[in-house]
């Protein structure tokens, strides 16, 4: 990694943000969470650059689909985050322009895996 | 002979457990203490940790379940001192249930297991210990995803702990929602403790690079902690079986029994309810006193008091017996001991005071009066160790009937001994009176016949062979002159 990759997590529930956020922070990224739609807005709105968003759909209604159209016109990757109980299908996610679908809980060691090729 | 090889033994902190061990556990590895709630392993493994620092040795508690201030609670009721003892608190504090926030971005498994790790590996680099005892092992499952993972894992620490020269004892609690097969295949031995009712048990299911003592023993929790009580297996006899026949001091009686009962065998009086078992079993030990030597007797019913008076009355010296040492007399109250430790108690004054010979009084007082399962057979292998020790047992047994048909003793104890001499009631021409006569003698012959018994303010008087009657046995004979019509009259 040259500069450190910035990653944006999208994430209701701010447990999950806070590890996720220490999760990439220890594999020398850097993480700025968000909470809802409208923070997510803002960040989409100021132009800042990221190399990966995680998005985390549980607890969001449809307008999450239009965001996702956003980052993708703005050539951010992005992988989507259920749980299993509300699962969104592989397929309707990468309609939505994901570039993957997870399920919770992730196994760190993929997760790991998953965003060193991602970003590198 | 058991054998034992050369490596370094670490005392388990219970001498009864160390004997077991055969010395202790072995050093570096790593052993598995697993039982139920309540069973004593947390116990266990503060006599560990307490018998280390008494060593010299530096040790670790790891604690994922109780908090340490109850741990040392707990030791200073059992008088262990754990106040010295180094502490890794890994359970949760009373903040977890008020702070947690719930997750599920990753399974607790993963969030939790890095911080835990590094706190072991921060705990064991500061006190570098050489007795580590983690209570319980089983908590980590839920540091793992999957029963894989948990087994690799508990694997590595094992091996990290031992990598550093430390001798590892960790605690399970088995259960059939929790079984604990995977850890036994990685430990270098296991230690069960059970509880059955009133009875509690230890026994050694593996043990690496070791023989030892198998089998179920005994065990207390008291307030001196865990007391482990080895089964007693009999000995290899050191001396020679002398073919020493002890009189009991009764000419007759000695003349039926070819000279008395020999050194060491079992020896059954039987007879029904205040026909003269303690009476005659306390002769024997007159003339025991008269050599000399030292006997026990174990009362399940009589007062000792009692004992003595009655005894006094009929010319047998119990109180002067008792002041010279030569007798001592030792009540066990109902519900008192469990068989094995009624074994230790019995082992135990044979040794400390060197008894010779030992009378149970009686066999039904020992099945009524002890708890727990398997009691003839657990009498059974009393009295071979006793045996196997050059003692001398005389074990009184009840039977039912007064008169009647005629029943020695249970078929399972005849069996056990090598001397049967059986008291009985007559009704001789409406007149209760009482006979005598042996039904087995293993290393001698005997008299084959019965004689009248009687015990008089001069003790034991024993008459001639009632040859003038028949029908002895069904406890209303007749003379041999009468017609069978008279005698059903």
């Amino acid at each position: 990694m040259t500069a450190a990759q910035i990653i944006l997590i999208v994430n209701r529930n701010p447990r999950n943000a806070v590890l996720l956020s220490e999760f990439l922070e220890r594999r020398g990224c850097l993480a700025r969470a968000v909470g809802s739609l409208e923070e997510l807005d803002h960040v989409l709105d100021s132009g800042d650059g990221y190399s990966l968003a995680l998005i985390d759909v549980s607890g969001f209604n449809q307008e999450i689909w239009s965001r996702c159209s956003r980052l993708r016109a703005a050539s951010v990757p992005f992988l989507l985050i259920s749980s299993p109980k509300h699962s969104v299908g592989t397929e309707q996610g990468l309609r939505h322009g994901a570039t993957g679908v997870l399920t919770k809980p992730l196994a760190m060691s993929e997760l790991a895996n998953l965003i060193d090729t991602l970003v590198l | 002979m058991k054998i034992t090889n050369s490596a370094v033994r670490l005392s388990t902190g219970v001498d009864g457990l160390d004997y077991i061990l055969l010395g202790g556990l072995v050093q570096g590895g790593a052993y598995l203490v697993r039982g139920g709630p309540g069973t004593g392993k947390t116990t266990l493994g503060l006599h560990y940790l307490a018998a280390g620092i008494a060593a010299g040795q530096k040790v670790l508690f790891v604690t994922l379940g109780e908090p340490v201030e109850d741990i040392k609670k707990n030791a200073r009721s059992i008088n262990v001192n754990a106040d010295d003892l180094a502490y890794l608190d890994l359970s949760p504090t009373p903040e977890f249930f008020a702070e947690v926030e719930t997750y599920d971005i990753f399974s607790p498994a993963e969030v939790e297991r890095e911080p835990t790790t590094a706190r072991i590996i921060d705990a064991v680099h500061d006190v570098q210990p050489d007795r580590v005892f983690i209570d319980s092992m089983a908590q980590f499952r839920y540091l793992s995803v999957d029963i894989f993972q948990y087994r690799k894992q508990v694997l590595s620490f094992l091996r990290y702990l031992k990598g550093r020269g430390a001798t590892v004892v960790f605690t399970s609690e088995a259960g059939p929602d929790t079984p604990d097969s995977d850890v036994q295949f990685l430990s270098d031995g296991i230690v069960n403790l059970f509880l059955n009712h009133h009875e509690r048990n230890v026994s050694v299911s593996k043990f690496r690079g070791s023989s030892f003592v198998a089998g179920e023993h005994g065990m207390r929790l008291s307030a001196h902690g865990m007391e482990v009580l080895p089964r007693l297996e009999p000995q290899e006899r050191t001396e020679q079986l002398q073919m020493e026949a002890l009189p009991l001091g009764v000419v007759k009686l000695d003349q039926m029994l070819h000279g008395g009962l020999e050194r060491g065998t079992i020896t059954i009086i039987s007879g029904p309810s205040g026909v003269g078992k303690t009476t005659l079993g306390l002769q024997f030990m007159k003339t025991g006193a008269a050599r000399g030597e030292r006997s026990i007797v174990y009362t399940f019913e009589e007062e000792v008091d009692i004992v003595i008076q009655r005894s006094e009355m009929i010319g047998i010296p119990a109180r002067r017996m008792v002041d010279e040492g030569t007798l001592s007399l030792t009540k066990v109250r109902p519900l008192q001991f469990t068989p094995d430790e009624f074994a230790h108690l019995v082992r135990r004054d044979v040794e400390d005071r060197g008894a010779r010979v030992v009378m149970i009084d009686s066999v039904s007082g020992y099945k009524l009066s002890l708890h727990g399962a398997g009691l003839v057979r657990r009498l059974h292998a009393l009295c071979k160790f006793l045996q196997s020790t050059g003692v001398t047992v005389v074990l009184l047994a009840e039977t039912q009937s007064i008169v009647g048909d005629f029943q020695a003793t249970d078929v399972e104890l005849s069996y056990l001994a090598d001397n049967i001499v059986f008291l009985r009631y007559l009704e001789i021409e409406g007149e209760l009176r009482k006979a005598v006569g042996v039904l087995k003698k293993r290393l001698s012959d005997f008299e084959k016949v019965l004689r009248e018994f009687e015990i008089t303010s001069n003790g034991i008087q024993v008459g001639e062979p009632m040859t003038e009657f028949r029908g002895i046995l069904s406890g209303v004979p007749t003379s041999v002159g009468a017609a069978p019509s008279e005698s059903a009259a």
